[in-house]
């Protein structure tokens, strides 16, 4: 009896235990592989993805058949986009051939997993050399002191302000910046010219734009809401074009911000459905054509014109309050201390080459973080044009170690007069309260 | 027992050879009855346990008593501020609600799919043409992965293209379509709902299995004594299948308790946090918001509550074999 004790109290432990390093990875897998996420987690990534591997399979063989000994150098990144994934490839490969000293190859880590990731390796020691990730998480990992400081080493006085501030700690550069995008309103032209509207300007353009646009089947306006850091992304240029910042919004400006947004939503311009929608399925939507305006970035254009090659549509700057407003997004490129990082100086020196950033930029929708480049990157009507003018307009969000937590209370901000499960004065107040406690 | 083993050790050693190993065999036979082989049988399971299941869970609780975040995660003092975490967990209403929700979900889930599962059970119990085909393909719903399941309820449950709303508004039930997964109460009711199809299956096969269990003449005496239905059920099957229905309930509750990819994928915890679950709460907190300390107590609070009910797992089969 007593030895059907201990086992079932083996079972019980079995089972709970996956819960705790569990609440990770994807439920059943059951506890003894839980709790070695981190490692069978990343090996089995790095085995399963991409479609490109067909292409970099050959050029790896070969470089190792040519090079016996050459240094490993990996690189962890996040696109899903198969064009993203098959133009990094192509420059990995490009390098690989160029010189003998290092071998680079990069490993495909879904976003979801992403922070996860590198959060577990940091602690056990299991990092990449070269990680390309979200912007506004830099200046995290950088409290965490897994970034190898790079002031001098590149030269970013042609970059955009904006994307150097999001890899600079105390004056420190940390980081390159890898492309830039920021967030713009798209509208379906047909739509707009069969309602007899004009391009709206401002939110009471926008508002009565929107009103004019939606019928049964179409809703007038719609941005992602999640309540996570894209549903922020997607927020804060609302709240910092009537001059609130991310800091400050319990006031006159940031009530506005979020008073706008809960009307659209009252007023039927705009889908409660957005606070379940990634920014994906709003250009899904938008391009289904159950959606008139959307607010997205120019990363969807390749997928858009490939997708529904005959719709109509434009992109403008984000109507505005008081000021034009947008949010830079992108990602950057930083070196892990105590990794390869003489070779992962070198793969990125020639990665950001002028030749280089303009092959991975047209390639993946973006736009250069340089100036120089990024001004003659497009033709006049070109639909990225816009967004090159949105850009300066556009600022980053922090830099912050603590900006997850801020991001999380203006994320639930908008979340909650959305839903009307609090009104705008309350919701301002309580983000604001949360605010405070994180930035005393 | 380690330091008695050490002693014995010592005074061994003093011994001269023969006389040691004489001792030292007679220890042995004595300290390893015939039946006391059986340890080696267990070590090699029970050195796996303490590496991948103790190992963690001391780690993790060890980290909850700490105030680890991003900036001390790699270097950096990490410091003991014993139970602030846990303090302030009691103060934070996501906290809180991800608590109650949890058990809401696992009571009202369990209770479903057990009422349902048992009542195919008896229903496939019966001899009819196709009766095992069809029980075979109502376990459907447990082989799909988790994620695809949800992906499919969100889908189902989706304002404008839902097909619960085209139904419910086809029959005239509603005017307007119901905001399910973006209103705080129905948000629940549609995870319950997806969760309990998932959990039918389950409940039904285990209860199938122990119905079989049951012998055939006891069904046969009662029904030449006269008993109806009713009485054979409440006399016969049921407490022939406590023993099942006591295993089902404790796994099931488990298996519900530390829910995390339905919720993930349905609502990741929206809208307005009102779907958290201590798994997905404790996920955001580590994973989104750097703060490893407090997502570490979470998964604690989590780990006590199910050890509990471990503990009355053991308790149940335990009292049976001695029964």
């Amino acid at each position: 009896m007593k030895k059907r004790k201990i086992t079932a109290l083996f079972m019980t432990l079995a089972m709970t235990a996956g819960l705790l390093a569990g609440c990770g990875s994807s439920g059943d897998a059951g506890a003894a592989a839980d709790t070695t996420a981190g490692d069978t987690g990343a090996a089995q990534e790095a085995a399963t993805p991409e479609e490109s591997a067909d292409d970099s399979a050959p050029a790896e063989e070969s470089a190792n058949d040519s090079t016996g000994d050459a240094q490993a150098v990996t690189i962890w990144y996040y696109w899903e986009t198969e064009g993203h994934q098959v133009a990094l490839d192509q420059v990995i490969q490009d390098y690989n051939a160029s010189q003998e000293q290092y071998e680079v190859t990069a490993k495909y880590v879904p976003f979801a997993d992403f922070k996860k990731q590198l959060s577990i390796g940091a602690s056990a020691d299991e990092l990449p050399d070269i990680a390309i990730l979200d912007s506004p998480d830099h200046a995290s990992y950088v409290a965490m002191g897994i970034f190898e400081d790079l002031t001098g080493k590149f030269d970013v006085s042609n970059y955009y302000e904006g994307t150097v501030n999001s890899c600079t700690v105390d004056g420190k550069l940390y980081g390159v910046p890898f492309g830039a995008n920021c967030l713009a309103l798209y509208y379906n032209e047909d739509m707009l010219n069969e309602a007899g509207c004009s391009v709206p300007t401002t939110w009471d353009e926008l508002k009565e734009t929107a009103k004019a646009l939606t019928t049964d089947s179409v809703t007038g306006l719609a941005l992602c809401s999640v309540q996570n850091e894209e549903g922020t992304f997607n927020f804060v240029p609302w709240l910092w074009s009537t001059g609130a910042t991310s800091y400050d919004i319990n006031n006159d400006n940031g009530v506005r911000a979020l008073s706008f947004i809960q009307s659209l939503v009252e007023e039927g311009v705009m889908s409660k459905e957005c606070i379940n929608w990634t920014q994906g399925d709003v250009m899904n939507q938008f391009i289904s054509g159950n959606v008139a305006m959307m607010e997205n970035g120019p990363w969807q254009i390749p997928t858009m014109q490939s997708e529904a090659p005959d719709l109509n549509w434009k992109v403008t700057l984000i109507p505005k309050d008081t000021e034009y407003s947008s949010v830079l997004g992108g990602e950057n490129y930083a070196v892990i201390n105590g990794g390869n990082v003489d070779g992962a100086l070198d793969f990125l020196t020639y990665a950001t080459s002028e030749e280089k950033v303009k092959f991975l930029m047209d390639k993946f929708g973006y736009i250069s973080a340089d100036k120089t480049i990024a001004e003659s990157q497009f033709e006049a009507d070109s639909p990225y044009q816009p967004f090159v003018e949105e850009l300066n307009y556009a600022m980053p969000r922090g830099p912050l170690a603590e900006w997850p937590s801020v991001s999380d209370a203006i994320s639930l901000a908008f979340n909650q007069v959305i839903t009307g499960t609090a009104t705008p004065e309350d919701a301002a107040a309580e983000a604001q309260a949360t605010i405070d406690s994180i930035m005393k | 027992m380690g330091c008695c083993t050490e002693l014995y050790l010592c005074k061994l050693a003093r011994q001269p050879f023969s006389i040691r190993k004489e001792l030292f065999m007679g220890k042995i036979k004595k300290k390893f009855r015939y039946d006391n082989v059986g340890i080696f049988f267990v070590l090699p399971a029970f050195i796996y346990m303490l590496v991948f299941v103790g190992y963690p869970i001391i780690r993790n609780i060890i980290l909850s008593f700490q105030d680890v975040g991003a900036g001390n995660l790699v270097r950096g003092a990490k410091n003991f501020v014993m139970f602030d975490n846990y303090v302030e967990l009691m103060g934070d209403k996501v906290f809180t609600t991800s608590l109650f929700n949890t058990l809401r979900y696992t009571v009202l889930c369990l209770v479903f799919q057990f009422v349902i599962g048992f009542a195919l059970a008896l229903f496939f119990n019966r001899k009819f043409a196709f009766a095992k085909p069809i029980r075979g393909i109502l376990l459907v719903p447990w082989m799909i992965p988790v994620t695809v399941t949800a992906l499919m309820f969100k889908l189902l449950f989706a304002t404008d293209i839902g097909v619960i709303n085209f139904i419910l508004r086809s029959l005239h039930l509603i005017g307007k379509n119901i905001e399910w997964l973006t209103t705080p109460g129905t948000a629940m009711f549609a995870l319950i709902c997806a969760n309990v199809w998932i959990g039918i299956p389950f409940n039904m096969i285990l209860i199938s299995t122990g119905l079989t269990t049951i012998p055939k003449e006891l069904y046969e005496s009662s029904s030449i004594d006269g008993a109806n239905k009713v009485q054979t059920f409440m006399k016969i099957t049921l407490p022939l299948l406590k023993p099942t229905i006591e295993s089902v309930l404790i796994l099931g509750f488990i298996y519900t308790f530390k829910v995390y990819d339905l919720v993930y994928v349905m609502t990741s915890g929206g809208p307005v946090n009102s779907t958290h679950m201590l798994s997905t709460y404790s996920y955001k907190l580590s994973f989104e918001m750097f703060k490893y300390s407090k997502g570490s107590a979470v998964a604690n609070v989590l780990l006590v509550i199910l050890l509990i009910v471990g503990v009355f797992y053991i308790k149940a089969t335990t009292d049976e074999e001695e029964a």
